[in-house]
């Protein structure tokens, strides 16, 4: 009995006795490592039917099925509107993190940093005008893709069984990139910014019963100061953009699980 | 049943009760039944007897894993017998490529509309207004154009009731009236799957339900013209008359355009479909 330690699976002998070219020797020694510390292979049944799921054929469509093809593909352009809004709203997430560099929400200075932050992007920041541009457009592009994208699904009746949920969701959705658009309105702190702010918080003090309390927690009071602009500010820049990506990723999954409604 | 049926090696029941022999038509079927390993150069060997297969590691779970079990098993089951029993045509080709050819149309759409938004943004930019200032109201509050709609709820007053039993008072504040109607709005657009059942999916099958909706989209453009009522060049009085009158002149005429249109288009739908799927 010798002191060396014997290995019942050797692998190693097992790979030299292949012949095995670099990249799957690699590939294997790489395997075998995980393996050794992961057990990956307690997980690989995970993964053989999770990519048998995601191979897995629907039935033929309705609209295959009876020929009705060209009622699916003349709505086409209707259909990309979910997407569409998607792509706005990376556009806009990208131009908004780079603007997000040099804004800075403080009512202190004169008038205030906030507003002189953004005029300094527009006037004074190489293609800040364009940034500010790009984001501004872009969300107006994404609210308007988002209420096509919604009559698109009322009137071809896609929100019928199974898919009241993701209607639902695509509610709450809507409410939130209008919530989005808001407090971004908010943000440069000009004339209509503010007043738009005053309206809020008339609104919010209308709600029966909460209506103080909701003031206080979405304005940080009854009238427009700093903290109103910071609560705008961290709603817009950090709570929404969590709130809303894992929505969108939400119901972007439920319609790849669904498969996407068709008229028929 | 056909060969495939018999030949799918994932249903011990079947092969329990001795069905499949008898569905075989006598026809001895030794690749499955004989339980010797198939060496038809694959490779794969269905495993043992001994070694638990991950159907039989579920089976032995208890309590609510064990139902879930259950319960999936019998959903396969039934998905399997209502695929067996329809004359539904499965699909004989695998997909459209994912590479290249859907990748290469959406990424042609997605650069086509971030383009658009960037033509946009270059011949429209922002405009730079006055900074903000507590002590003056200017003549024009606006919010952004999206939010016109509830801005416009807001402006309902005239429709709140002055009730009788209050003694002509008001049972709430204007605007407490109008953000209820926000909120009346949004929870009606969000029950409309529960109230909307049935199959019908094309404007022309739901005549009513197509109708509601065109009252629902002149609505929201017709509030929210109420909503900057100051920069319309109508009457406010008529203005606020159109704003709830243009919504069920457009549902109407929807309506009876879709009702006249129906049978036409029901009839065309139903010729093609009973080509296809004769009646039995």
């Amino acid at each position: 009995m010798s002191l060396e330690r014997k290995e019942e699976h050797d692998h190693k002998g097992w790979m030299e006795e292949r012949d095995l070219t670099p990249v799957e020797g690699a590939y294997l020694t790489v395997l075998i490592w995980l393996d050794k510390r992961l057990r990956v292979v307690d997980y690989l049944e995970v993964l053989e039917d999770l990519y048998y799921k995601v191979n897995l054929q629907m039935p033929k469509s309705h609209t295959e099925q009876y020929n009705l093809d060209n009622k699916f593909w003349y709505w086409y352009p209707l259909y990309a509107l979910g997407s569409f809004s998607t792509i706005a709203y990376v556009v806009a997430a990208i131009s908004g993190a780079l603007l997000g560099f040099y804004y800075a929400p403080a009512t202190t200075g004169d008038p205030s940093s906030a507003f002189n932050t953004v005029a300094f992007i527009m006037t004074d920041l190489n293609f800040g005008y364009m940034l500010r541009s790009i984001h501004r457009w872009s969300a107006q592009v994404m609210t308007a893709a988002v209420f096509l994208h919604m009559l698109r699904v009322y009137f071809t009746g896609a929100y019928k069984e199974p898919r009241e949920l993701n209607w639902i969701l695509g509610i709450v959705l809507i409410s939130l990139t209008m919530v989005f658009g808001y407090s971004g309105y908010l943000l440069p702190w000009n004339q209509l910014s503010f007043w738009a702010g005053q309206i809020g918080v008339e609104m919010s003090l209308s709600i029966p019963l909460i209506g103080e309390w909701v003031a206080q927690l979405l304005f940080g009071g009854f009238t427009l100061t700093q903290a109103t602009l910071l609560r705008m500010y961290i709603l817009h820049v950090f709570f929404l953009p969590f709130v809303v990506t894992a929505l969108i990723a939400v119901h972007i999954g439920i319609v790849w699980m669904q498969g996407i409604a068709e008229p028929h | 049943m056909s060969d495939t049926d018999t030949t799918d090696a994932d249903e011990p029941d079947r092969a329990e009760t001795g069905g499949r022999a008898m569905t075989d038509g006598g026809e001895p079927d030794a690749e499955t039944d004989g339980g010797e390993p198939v060496a038809d150069g694959t490779g794969i060997v269905a495993p043992d007897d001994e070694t638990p297969t991950w159907r039989e590691r579920k089976e032995r779970t208890q309590g609510l894993g064990r139902l879930t079990y259950e319960y999936f098993e019998r959903a396969r089951r039934e998905d399997q017998d209502l695929r067996t029993e329809s004359d539904y045509i499965e699909r004989d080709v695998l997909a459209f490529p994912t590479w290249p050819h859907e990748m290469i149309r959406n990424l042609s759409l997605t650069s086509f509309f971030v383009g658009l938004i960037i033509l946009l943004s270059a011949t429209l930019p922002p405009e730079m207004a006055a900074p903000a200032d507590p002590s003056t109201t200017p003549a024009i509050i606006l919010p952004d154009w999206y939010l016109y709609w509830s801005f416009g709820l807001l402006k309902l007053g005239p429709l709140n009731p002055e009730l009788a039993i209050l003694g002509g008072e008001k049972l709430m504040a204007d605007r407490t009236y109008g953000v209820l109607a926000n909120l009346v709005v949004v929870g009606v657009i969000a029950i409309v799957p529960f109230l909307n059942k049935g199959s019908a999916r094309r404007p022309v099958e739901q005549p009513f339900w197509a109708a509601v909706g065109v009252f629902g989209v002149i609505f929201a453009a017709t509030i929210s013209a109420l909503s900057i009522k100051n920069l319309v060049p109508i009457d406010s009085h008529l203005l606020f008359d159109l704003t709830f009158l243009l919504p069920f002149v457009g549902g109407f005429i929807t309506y009876a355009v879709l009702k006249t249109m129906r049978e036409g288009y029901m009839f065309s739908l139903n010729r093609r479909y009973y080509r296809l799927r004769p009646p039995k």
